[in-house]
């Protein structure tokens, strides 16, 4: 099943101008209990799907609001020449279609 | 007496739990009406409406623009003021003008001078201005006083000099002197969003965790909700907790859809950080007292042991002009990634015959890879892509010969396959060239270490 199948909201945003944060959000626990468990959301595989290296990526898992945090360094910093998303508003597109 | 004054005596006789206004989360944008009636009927014992951030780049906080249009700017802080003078109580205005340095600060001021004017308000109005000295900052660069955000590089004296506009975010230390000397009124420059809710309640002394916690979340108005929009949004505040409730009837706030705000925009859902401290959320409850408000206890403060303020400053690097234009020829498309640099380099060689190359000229082919940060290679070719060149230059006048130039040559250029010999692009209109002003970036986005942060930004006050 893939993620945008399970998720209720997967979505991008800065957190401030040099990070981007994407939050994961489900209706009921045992779908987001179905997907923290699954590797596919490893650093490994976050940092593959975003070219990153491994240490720039951080997973939290936020019960309590049925939701997983995902925080990536910036390759460009917000408004800099060559950004292309100066809010980080559509940089969740490659989640959407991760095998869960 | 004041509406500070007022609230603050009434509230320190009474001990009584405190109400609290969200009228707005970005102020210009438009406030609901109805829900904006909705709350002033249930008597806030302060208003508040954030107008600024730095997600909007650094062009507005560079320039000394507003992002928000003029009429809509001013239809949001008449409806604002007007409600707050009707039933007594403070207004609070943070980061005004959307990057909060002297000229937005100003713009801010004239717009609410002229409505007091217009509708005939008296007030007394409090301005607390957010605009770092230059000179304080190079000594504090010198004394090693200045970390970077995020890897952030470090700062230079010359980023200090360079800059157009560096302002501080103010906690809530000089809100709560401006409401302790007695406004009606009171408008930050750049500001942190918390403090215009938290500085209050934490002057009478309820807990600072659960009035942080609080206004962290009202400040986004109505966003914490399901479904979450820009309706105005009343927090009720005791001892132990508080409760929200959207003046919205449509929009519930629930245990969930509460919790799940604190992720917004933050790297850490447990963790916020403020100029004073450090918000713990990691033993915050959330419980539903009906359909549609939520209870909120749990949040904890801890006092910062090293004082420290965020600092933002933007650096214009140049004019810049774009070419717009669309492309629906497979062929083309197939080859534009070799199309586009061989014809870089003929503008190259065209507009640096005599002059150095000063510019840069950079491509967004949309569709293809305009968006994505890390586009995936290998996907399917698409039917149609928008291209936009981009070109940064020292004068307005270069960035419009390089886009000029760049227009002709990409329309006309000849490549192995070409079919189409009467011009490569559609132009959606013409002039496809548009010169698009200065082009600022972010220089400074820093911590200050000072021992007297509150002291960064003074207060003045002004009888209406």
């Amino acid at each position: 099943m893939k993620l945008a199948d399970i998720a209720q909201v997967i979505r991008s945003k800065n957190a401030g101008p040099r990070r981007l944060t994407l939050d994961l959000m489900f209706a009921t626990d045992s779908d987001y209990q179905r997907v923290t468990q699954s590797p596919a959301l490893s650093r490994a595989n976050i940092a593959a799907l975003y070219a990153q290296s491994i240490e720039d990526v951080t997973v939290i898992p936020y019960p309590v609001g049925r939701a997983i945090k995902i925080v990536l360094a910036r390759p460009i910093m917000a408004g800099d020449p060559g950004d292309r998303d100066v809010y980080g508003a559509q940089q969740h597109a490659p989640l959407l279609g991760l095998e869960i | 007496m004041s509406a500070s004054a007022r609230v603050l005596d009434e509230i320190r006789r009474t001990r009584r739990p405190m109400r609290f206004l969200g009228a707005s989360g970005q102020l210009g944008y438009g406030i609901p009406t109805q829900a904006f009636e909705a709350g002033l009927a249930r008597k806030p014992d302060l208003i508040g409406c954030d107008m600024g951030s730095i997600d909007i780049g650094p062009t507005y906080l560079g320039k000394g623009e507003m992002a928000t249009a003029p009429a809509a700017t001013r239809r949001d802080l008449r409806k604002a003021l007007l409600g707050a003078r009707s039933i007594d109580v403070p207004l609070v205005i943070g980061s005004a003008g959307s990057a909060g340095a002297a000229p937005h600060l100003e713009a801010t001021l004239a717009i609410i001078r002229d409505i007091a004017r217009t509708e005939g308000l008296h007030f007394r109005l409090g301005v607390l201005r957010a605009d770092m000295s230059r000179d304080m900052l190079r000594a504090s660069v010198r004394a090693g006083a200045v970390i970077g955000i995020d890897d952030m590089p470090a700062l230079t004296e010359q980023d200090v000099t360079d800059a157009a506009h560096i302002v501080g975010q103010m906690g809530m230390g000089p809100f709560r002197r401006a409401l302790a000397e007695g406004v009606d009124v009171l408008v930050a420059g750049r500001a942190c969003d918390t403090a215009i809710f938290a500085s209050l309640p934490t002057m009478l002394g309820f807990q600072l965790g659960l009035s942080v916690h609080m206004a962290k979340i009202i400040e986004c108005a109505s966003l914490c909700c399901v479904p979450g929009g820009r309706d105005s949004i009343l927090a009720t505040l005791d001892e132990d907790g508080f409760e929200l409730e959207s003046m919205a009837p449509q929009r519930k706030a629930t245990p969930v859809s509460v919790a799940a705000h604190s992720l917004y925009e933050q790297a850490d859902p447990y963790t916020v950080y403020e100029p004073e401290g450090r918000l713990d959320l990691s033993g915050a409850n959330y419980t539903a007292v009906d359909e549609r408000r939520c209870r909120v206890t749990g949040a904890a403060w801890q006092d910062s042991t090293n004082p420290c303020v965020k600092i933002e400053g933007a650096l214009r690097i140049g004019e810049r002009a774009v070419l717009l234009a669309g492309a629906a020829d497979p062929r083309f498309i197939a080859h534009q990634r070799e199309i586009l640099p061989a014809v870089a380099e003929v503008v190259r060689e065209l507009v640096c015959e005599d002059t150095p190359e000063d510019y840069t000229l950079r491509f967004r082919v949309y569709g293809v890879d305009g968006v994505r940060m890390a586009a995936p290679v290998g996907e399917a070719q698409p039917g149609e892509v928008f291209i936009m060149g981009e070109c940064i230059a020292p004068t307005a006048e270069r960035a419009a010969e390089v886009v000029r130039t760049l227009k002709q040559y990409l329309l006309h250029h000849g490549y192995p396959g070409r079919l189409s010999t009467a011009g490569n692009l559609a132009f959606p209109f013409t002039p496809p060239e548009v010169s698009l002003g200065p082009a600022y970036r972010f220089n400074v986005y820093h911590l200050l270490h000072t021992a007297d942060p509150d002291g960064l930004f003074p207060l003045e006050i002004e009888a209406l």
